[in-house]
């Protein structure tokens, strides 16, 4: 089960990642004035978050991670009969 | 090992070779680029689909569609997504025609050329639209289009709508 974590500490409150999510799974505490993970399930694991966040406070466990070609002897076998 | 390191890089070099048209073609032809490869798309999707399985049912046809790609050894996964509270995973416009959420994970694109400073929603991207556009007027007898809502870095988001 994917898990999305905002370092509390960390968060600068400057909404970037309410606004990269398609998905609206952010909220924004208007008293701490913080980023809070409110929809876990609606994540599709784009991953835009964590790279726009400028403090580096998203992280995410348990999620698909994309491999590239050159990385993935699974992929080269299958792709064999292209090449 | 050597070998399949071999294979690697020449699939790489592949990939980057295809990069290299796109971006030498989008300048030169503009919006026209994009028409091409979603006109090569939409006919590898028809050809793909050719012996596919007739459906009325979108969430049966986008199955069918994941098989095809699975036959032909593309392994370019996709699931259907809803939001939370969002009750079927199909919705429809005020016009009648049928909306269907997908996720892509992994893709040719993101794949191979991301990392290598490749832009995401080019013409290589509208490929895809176009061989969804291909496989479901096959498959359902349908006009289909593939909008891209959101291109991440580890999966894209696309709104397939099928006019009904």
């Amino acid at each position: 089960m994917l898990e999305m974590t905002i370092h509390e500490k960390a968060c600068r409150g400057c909404q970037l990642c309410l606004d990269v999510c398609p998905t609206d799974c952010f909220t924004f505490d208007e008293v701490t004035q913080k980023a809070q993970v409110a929809v876990v399930e609606n994540c599709i694991e784009c991953l835009s978050c964590s790279f726009i966040c400028p403090s580096l406070a998203i992280s995410h466990k348990n999620h698909h991670q994309v491999k590239n070609f050159y990385r993935n002897i699974e992929f080269s076998r299958r792709m064999e009969k292209f090449l | 090992m050597d070998e399949i390191l071999k294979k690697r890089r020449t699939l790489q070099e592949t990939m980057n070779f295809m990069a290299a048209l796109s971006a030498g073609i989008e300048p030169i032809l503009g919006r026209g680029a994009n028409s091409m490869t979603m006109s090569a798309g939409r006919k590898l999707g028809r050809s793909f689909s050719a012996k596919a399985k007739r459906t009325e049912d979108l969430m049966q046809a986008i199955d069918e569609v994941r098989n095809i790609l699975e036959a032909n050894n593309c392994l370019w996964g996709f699931e259907p997504f809803k939001p939370k509270s969002q009750g079927e995973f199909v919705t429809y416009t005020p016009e009648g025609d049928a909306q269907l959420l997908l996720v892509f994970r992994d893709c040719m694109i993101r794949q191979a050329l991301l990392r290598f400073g490749h832009p995401q929603q080019g013409s290589l991207c509208n490929m895809m639209y176009g061989f969804f556009a291909g496989a479901l007027e096959a498959i359902m007898g349908k006009k289909a289009t593939l909008e891209i809502k959101h291109a991440g870095e580890n999966s894209c988001l696309k709104l397939l709508t099928v006019k009904m």
